[in-house]
C-alpha cells in the first residue's frame, strides 16, 4: 500500500464539499455516539432510530410536526448566524424569543378590531421592536464597553426568562386562577392560521425558510452584507477601511435579537395561543447548535434546524416507543456539534496553513489522498 | 582561535513545507568561541534552520551534532538540555510577568514554592559580568524594547547555553545599544561559548562575525571567512547578483503648496504613553519625506494620527486645509498603505477582488440599487491586476494565498490608484524580497513626481535616503532633526536616531 | 424577627457561595491559562446529580464527592481535548457541554426513579453544636457546613498556588504568550490540560456541594440554574484574582440567598424581580469592572502550537 496525492482542482465549489464534508462526518459520529448511549441505556439502538424516523416522516402530520419544530430553529439559528458573519457570538437567543414574545403577547390579547393580516404584523413589528431594543443592551455593552457578548447575553436570557414568569403570573396579562402560569388568551385575529387541517402547521417554518434565502442574499449581495463579513474577517482592516465597527456590531446584534423576537412571536401566535412560562427552553443553546453546524451560512442554516427539529420530533416518538427519554435528542444535537466543531476546527485550520505555505498555488484545489495499491 | 573544535554542526538539513523547500541540504558548522554569521534575505530559510535547532520544527533530514555528539532535539526544553540558547526576532517574553519570573521561567527544580532570591543573585552577577543592565523586579512591558532583548540574553545565559542564537538582534537597537551588545557577545565568546548571528545586515555581519554562511532560497551558497569578506562580495552572494540602493534621479518639481500640516500635535500608544510631543510637520505637493528613526520611537502613532485611525490628545492635523477628525476611508484623497499588511492592509479571507474595494464597495458602479455588481468588481480588480502587474491568476482568488510581494501590491493599488493628494506609506517594503522593494520605490517615486505629497516612514536607512527628498529623524516622539535628502548621510542621522543633536543641520 | 431574617441570610449567604468559589477557583486557573470553560454550568450540573446519586447509593458523602472529582476528570478531558487539542471554539464548546450535561442528567434522572421523592444526607457544620448559639458570629459562621470553610480555605490555597508556586507562574506565563512559555521549555497543551481539568473538577465537586451542603434533592432541568455563568462572570469581576473573586461570589451568592428569603416573605416586589437580581446584577459588575480588570492576553484564543 503507498498512498499518492491526487490533485483535484474544484474552482469554487471545492471548499463547500470539503467543509460539508466535515459537517457530514461529524454528524455520523454525533448519531453512532448516540446510538452507543441508546444502547448502554439498554435499547436497540436501531429501533430507537427507526422509531425515530418513523416519529418524523411517518405521516403528513409528523413532518409537519417537524416543520413547527424547526420555526424558532431556522429563526433562532440565522439571528445566531449573522452574528457569527460579524465576529460576535450572540448567543441570547432564548431571551430575544422571550422578550419578543412578550412584546406579541401585549398587542395580541386586546381585540383590536383590525383584519388579521394587520394584526398579526403588528404583533410581528411589536415583538420584533421589543426584542431589537432588548438585543440592542448587549450590543451596546459589547460594542462601547468592551463586555463580553457571551457572558452579557446569556445573563440577559436570564433576566429575560424571569420576566416572562412574572407576566404569566403576576402581571396585569396573567390569566388568574390558572392550574398553570399563563397568559390571557389571544384574540382571534392575531393568530396564524393553519395551513393543513388536521396539523398544526402554521406559516412559522416558512417565514424561517424565507428569512435564511433573504439573509443569504444580503450577506452576499449588499454592501451591508460586505461590511459584516469583512468586519467578521478582520475587525482591524474593517476600521481601516473607514466602517464604524461599533455600529455595525450593534446593527448586527439588534437584527439577531429581532430574528429572535420574531421567531418567539411565532411560536405563541402560531403554537401556543397565549403566553406561557418557559415555552422554548433550550431552544437558546440549540440555535447556536443550528448555525454552527450550518458554519454561519444563512442556507446551512435551513439545512441544520431540520436536521435537528427532526431528531427532536422524532426524539418524542422515540421516547414513548422505546422508553429512552426523550431528551436524548439534546444528547444527539450536541455530540453532533462537538463533532462536527472536533472534526472540522483543526481540519480546516490545515487547509488554511497549506494554502499560507503554498502561494505557488494559484487556484483552490485541495489534495484527495487516494489509496493505490 | 587554536581550538579547533566544532561545537556545533547542522549536517544535509532540509525541510519542507506543503509547497516550499524551506532548507534545501543544508550544513552549517560553528567554532567553539566563534561567532558564526548566518547571512540571507528574508525567507532564505535562516529562520527555518534555526527552529530546527531549537525542536520547534523537525527536519525532514539532516543531523545536529552538538560538541561532537549527534543529539535529536524535538521541543525546546531538549534544545535547552542540549545547551543551546535562542533569542527569537520576535521576543518570547511574557509581558505582564517581572524580569526575575520570566528568566526562571520554565527551568527545572525539584522545589514547588518559588524562591527568587537565589535567581536574583546569579541574575545580578550575569547583568555585572556581561554589562547588560536590568533591574530584575521590572514587569518586562515597562522596559525599552531594547532592554528586554538583553532580558532574552540574559535568560539564556542563565541557563548556562553553550551556543547563543542571535535572530535579527540589532532590528530593534539604536546604535549604541548595537555596541553593547558587540561588546557583549565578545564576553560571552570569550569564555568558549559559541554565538550564531543571523542578520541580513552585512554591516554588522562583518563587524561581528568570525565566519558568514550565507543562504538563498534554502540553500548554502558559501561560507567566507570574515576577514576575508567585504560588504559587497556578500551582498552578491545574497541576492545572486550585485546590489546597490542608489538614490533615484528625479525631477525637480515646481508645485510646491503645503498639502498636510501638523500643528503641536500630542498623542499617547495603546499603553497610555506619550508618543508624539509637540510634532510639527509640514509635507508638500510633489516630494518625498521620509522618516527615520528606530522603531517604536512614535512611526505607528504618526502614521495613525494622519491616517484618523488614532485621535491626538491635541494639535491640528490638516489635509488640504481639511481637518483631519475621523478615518478617511477615501483613497482619492489620501492613500495610506499600513505597517501590518496582513493585520490592517488587507482581509485575507476576502478575494483578491473585494480586498481592492474595501474602501470604494458602496460606490457606484460597484453598488446599484443596493445590490453589489461583481460584474463590476471583478472587471475591475481584472484591470488592477494588469495596470499593477499583481500576479495573481484572477480577482476570485484568496489574497492570502498570495506572495508576501503581491499582498502589498494589492494595498497600493487600491490605495494610490485614485491618485490621492497624500500617500502615508507605513514601512511599504517591510518583509518583501528586493525586486518587490525596488518596485514600491518605483512606484512612491512615480506618486512624487504626478505631484502627491509623500510621508514615507521607514526604519531602514539606505531606502530613507535614497528615496527621500527631505528626511526627518523621529526619537521618542520628537523630530530630533531634519535633512535633505541629496546631502543627508547615514552617519548623522545614526547620531540623531540616537536622540544626539548634531549642529550638522540642513 | 428582622434580626432573625437578617441572620439567617447572611447564614446563607455563605453557605450559597460556597459552591460558587469552589468553581470559581478552577475556572480562575483555567482563564489565567488561556482557556475560558464555559462548560462549567453543565459540568457543575452532573456534578449536582452526581452527588446526589453517589450519596443517596453509597450513604457517605465522601465518597460522593470523591465520585464527583473522578466525574470532573472525565469531563475536563473531553473539554481539554476539544479546546486544546482539536482548537475548537471554547464558547461553542462549552455551551455544548451545557446541552449535552442537561440531556445527560434528564436521561439519567428519569433512570433513577426511587430518588425523586428521597433526599440525600447534607452536610453537618464544621463547630460543635454549643458554638452555633454564640450571637451573631454562632449562627452566621460557626453553624455553617463544613464545606463553606473548605471554601474559603481554597480560595487562599488558590491564592499561593497561583502567586507564589512554580506552577502558579507557569500558568500566568501561558495565558498572556503561550509562545514565550512554549521557547521556555514548557509545554503549553499539558499546562492547558492541567488547568482544564482542575477547573471541570472544581465545577463538579462545586455541583455535588450545592446539593448536598443545601436541600438534598435534585431537580431536573434547572438545578444549577445559571451559577456556573455567574461564576464565570465572578471570575471577570474579579479580575482573575482569587480573593476578589471569592467576595465576588459571597456578593452574588448574597442576592441569591437574599431572593430566596424574600419569596417566602409577603413582599410588595413580586419575586422573579427578585430572582432577576443576580444576572442584572452581574452585567452590571461586568460593565462596570470590565474596564479595569486585566484581561488574560489569551483569552479564550486557540494556541495553534506549529505557529512559532
Amino acid at each position: 500500500m503507498r498512498t499518492k496525492e491526487k490533485i483535484i482542482k474544484v474552482p469554487f465549489i471545492g471548499d463547500l464539499i470539503y467543509s460539508s464534508g466535515h459537517t457530514i462526518v461529524g454528524i455520523l459520529l454525533g448519531i453512532f455516539t448516540g446510538g452507543l448511549l441508546i444502547a448502554i441505556s439498554g435499547v436497540n439502538p436501531f429501533l430507537a432510530y427507526a422509531s425515530m424516523f418513523r416519529g418524523a416522516f411517518n405521516s403528513l402530520q409528523s413532518f409537519s410536526n417537524v416543520l413547527v419544530r424547526s420555526s424558532p430553529l431556522l429563526l433562532g439559528g440565522i439571528g445566531v448566524a449573522i452574528g457569527i458573519k460579524s465576529g460576535v457570538w450572540n448567543t441570547g437567543i432564548e431571551g430575544y424569543m422571550y422578550i419578543g414574545a412578550i412584546g406579541a403577547t401585549i398587542v395580541a390579547i386586546p381585540e383590536l378590531g383590525l383584519p388579521p393580516i394587520i394584526h398579526i404584523l403588528l404583533c410581528f413589528i411589536v415583538a420584533m421592536l421589543f426584542a431589537g431594543l432588548w438585543g440592542a443592551i448587549p450590543g451596546y455593552l459589547r460594542a462601547y464597553k468592551g463586555v463580553n457578548e457571551v457572558t452579557a447575553t446569556i445573563m440577559l436570557s436570564y433576566v429575560a426568562i424571569y420576566f416572562t414568569n412574572w407576566i404569566v403570573s403576576g402581571s396585569p396579562l396573567a390569566q388568574e386562577g390558572a392550574y398553570f402560569p399563563m397568559s390571557l388568551p389571544f384574540a382571534k385575529s392575531s393568530l396564524l392560521s393553519i395551513l393543513m387541517k388536521g396539523t398544526s402547521l402554521h406559516p412559522g417554518p416558512f417565514i424561517g425558510l424565507l428569512m435564511c434565502i433573504i439573509f443569504h442574499i444580503i450577506l452576499k449581495y449588499t454592501p451591508f452584507g460586505f461590511r459584516t463579513r469583512m468586519l467578521g474577517h478582520n475587525p482591524f482592516a474593517a476600521q481601516y477601511a473607514g466602517i464604524n465597527s461599533k455600529k455595525q456590531i450593534v446593527i448586527t446584534m439588534v437584527i439577531g435579537a429581532m430574528l429572535g423576537g420574531l421567531g418567539g412571536a411565532i411560536e405563541v401566535l402560531g403554537l401556543k395561543h397565549r403566553l406561557y412560562m418557559e415555552f422554548v427552553t433550550g431552544v437558546g443553546y440549540e440555535s447556536v447548535a443550528v448555525a454552527l453546524v450550518a458554519g454561519g451560512e444563512p442556507i446551512g442554516v435551513m439545512l441544520s434546524a431540520l436536521f435537528f427539529s427532526i431528531l427532536k420530533v422524532g426524539g418524542a416518538t422515540m421516547s414513548i416507543e422505546t422508553g429512552v427519554s426523550s431528551s436524548m435528542a439534546s444528547i444527539i444535537i450536541a455530540l453532533c456539534v462537538l463533532f462536527v466543531i472536533g472534526v472540522g476546527v483543526a481540519d480546516s485550520k490545515r487547509l488554511k496553513k497549506r494554502d499560507e505555505k503554498d502561494p505557488g498555488k494559484k487556484t483552490l484545489s485541495f489534495k484527495m489522498e487516494e489509496a493505490v495499491k | 582561535m587554536n581550538e579547533n573544535s566544532i561545537l556545533l554542526k547542522m549536517q544535509d538539513i532540509s525541510k519542507s513545507f506543503p509547497g516550499v523547500l524551506a532548507n534545501d541540504h543544508v550544513t552549517i558548522e560553528c567554532e567553539k568561541g566563534h561567532v558564526l554569521g548566518l547571512l540571507g534575505e528574508n525567507g532564505a530559510g535562516k529562520t527555518t534552520l534555526m527552529n530546527i535547532l531549537y525542536g520547534l520544527y523537525q527536519p525532514d533530514q539532516g543531523k545536529i551534532f552538538v560538541d561532537g555528539k549527534q543529539v535529536v532535539i524535538n521541543s525546546p526544553s531538549e534544545a535547552i538540555n542540549h545547551g543551546i540558547g535562542m533569542v527569537h526576532q520576535h521576543f518570547k517574553l511574557v509581558d505582564t510577568l517581572s524580569v526575575i519570573e520570566n528568566v526562571i521561567l520554565g527551568i527545572p527544580t525539584n522545589k514547588a514554592v518559588l524562591d527568587f532570591g537565589p535567581a536574583k543573585k546569579k541574575l545580578e552577577k550575569l547583568c555585572k559580568e556581561y554589562e547588560l543592565f536590568v533591574d530584575p523586579e521590572e514587569i518586562v512591558w515597562r522596559l525599552p524594547v531594547g532592554k528586554q532583548q538583553w532580558v532574552e540574553i540574559l535568560k539564556a545565559l542563565y541557563r548556562d547555553c553553550k551556543v547563543l542564537v542571535l535572530d535579527e538582534p540589532t532590528a530593534v537597537l539604536t546604535p549604541s545599544e548595537s555596541d553593547q551588545l558587540c561588546r557583549a557577545i565578545r564576553k560571552i565568546t570569550e569564555q568558549g561559548r559559541s554565538v550564531v548571528f543571523i542578520s541580513h545586515k552585512l554591516r554588522e555581519v562583518i563587524e561581528i562575525t568570525d565566519k558568514v554562511t550565507v543562504i538563498r532560497d534554502g540553500k548554502v551558497i558559501g561560507t567566507v571567512n570574515t576577514k576575508e569578506a567585504t560588504q559587497s562580495i556578500l551582498a552578491e552572494m545574497m541576492v545572486g547578483r550585485p546590489v546597490t540602493i542608489e538614490r533615484k534621479a528625479r525631477p525637480i518639481i515646481k508645485e510646491h503648496s503645503a498639502v498636510l500640516v501638523m500643528k503641536n500635535v500630542n498623542a499617547f500608544d495603546d499603553r497610555g504613553v506619550q508618543a508624539l510631543k509637540d510634532f510639527n510637520l509640514t509635507v508638500h505637493a510633489g516630494e518625498i519625506v521620509g522618516v527615520a528613526g528606530v522603531d517604536g520611537n512614535g512611526q505607528r502613532e504618526l502614521s495613525e494620527c494622519i491616517a484618523g485611525l488614532r485621535k491626538p490628545s491635541s494639535g491640528s492635523i490638516t489635509i488640504q486645509d481639511k481637518q483631519v477628525t475621523n478615518v478617511i476611508a477615501d483613497p482619492s484623497f489620501v492613500g495610506f498603505i499600513p505597517e501590518d499588511r496582513q493585520k490592517t492592509g488587507l482581509v485575507l479571507d476576502f478575494t483578491v477582488a473585494e480586498n481592492l474595494l474595501i474602501k470604494d464597495y458602496k460606490e457606484k458602479p460597484y453598488v446599484k440599487n443596493g445590490f453589489l455588481q461583481y460584474s463590476e468588481i471583478k472587471k475591475h480588480a481584472e484591470h488592477m491586476i494588469k495596470k499593477y502587474n499583481i500576479k495573481s491568476p484572477s480577482g476570485d482568488i484568496k489574497v492570502k494565498t498570495l506572495s508576501g510581494g503581491n499582498q502589498q501590491k494589492v494595498v497600493i493599488a487600491r490605495e494610490l490608484d485614485a491618485q490621492p493628494v497624500l500617500d502615508v506609506a507605513s514601512h511599504p517594503t517591510r518583509g518583501l524580497d528586493l525586486g518587490a522593494v525596488s518596485n514600491v520605490h518605483d512606484i512612491l517615486l512615480n506618486e512624487r513626481n504626478r505631484g502627491a505629497a509623500v510621508l514615507f516612514i521607514s526604519a531602514e536607512l539606505q531606502e530613507v535616503i535614497a528615496l527621500s527628498d527631505r528626511i526627518i529623524v523621529l526619537y521618542s516622539g520628537q523630530i530630533m532633526g531634519e535633512l535633505d535628502g541629496e546631502t543627508a548621510d547615514q552617519f548623522t542621522i545614526g547620531q540623531m536616531m540616537l536622540g544626539q543633536t548634531t549642529e550638522a543641520k540642513k | 424577627m428582622t434580626y432573625e431574617i437578617i441572620l439567617d441570610w447572611l447564614q446563607a449567604s455563605l453557605r450559597w457561595s460556597a459552591p460558587l468559589i469552589i468553581c470559581a477557583m478552577g475556572e480562575i486557573f483555567a482563564e489565567r491559562s488561556g482557556i475560558i470553560n464555559m462548560g462549567i454550568e453543565g459540568i457543575m450540573l452532573c456534578g449536582a446529580l452526581c452527588g446526589v446519586a453517589v450519596s443517596y447509593y453509597a450513604q457517605s458523602q465522601a465518597v460522593a464527592l470523591f465520585a464527583c472529582a473522578i466525574l470532573g476528570l472525565v469531563l475536563g478531558l473531553i473539554v481539554a481535548f476539544l479546546t486544546v487539542s482539536r482548537r475548537t471554539n471554547q464558547v461553542v464548546t462549552g455551551l455544548m457541554i451545557n446541552l449535552l450535561a442537561i440531556g445527560a442528567t434528564n436521561v439519567i434522572f428519569s433512570v433513577l426513579t426511587v430518588m425523586r421523592h428521597k433526599r440525600a444526607t447534607t452536610f453537618g457544620a464544621l463547630f460543635p453544636e454549643s458554638m452555633h448559639r454564640i450571637p451573631l458570629v454562632g449562627p452566621v459562621l460557626f453553624a455553617q457546613p463544613f464545606t463553606t470553610w473548605i471554601a474559603i480555605f481554597i480560595a487562599f490555597i488558590a491564592s499561593f498556588v497561583l502567586y507564589k508556586t512554580r506552577w502558579g507562574l507557569n500558568v500566568r506565563a501561558v495565558g498572556d504568550n503561550p509562545q514565550a512559555t512554549a521557547t521556555a521549555g514548557l509545554s503549553v497543551i499539558k499546562l492547558k490540560y492541567q488547568t482544564l481539568i482542575l477547573s471541570s473538577i472544581a465545577a463538579s465537586v462545586a455541583g455535588g456541594i450545592l446539593t448536598l451542603a443545601s436541600s438534598g434533592y435534585f431537580a431536573a432541568g434547572g438545578m444549577t440554574g445559571g451559577r456556573g455563568f455567574i461564576v464565570l462572570a465572578a471570575v471577570v469581576v474579579g479580575g482573575w484574582d482569587p480573593m476578589r473573586t471569592m467576595f465576588a461570589c459571597m456578593l452574588f451568592g448574597a442576592t441569591d440567598a437574599a431572593q430566596l428569603r424574600l419569596q417566602t416573605t409577603e413582599s410588595i416586589i413580586p419575586t422573579q424581580f427578585l430572582q432577576m437580581l443576580p444576572y442584572v446584577i452581574t452585567v452590571v459588575a461586568l460593565t462596570i469592572m470590565v474596564k479595569r480588570s486585566r484581561v488574560p492576553k489569551t483569552w479564550g484564543a486557540a494556541y495553534d502550537g506549529r505557529r512559532s
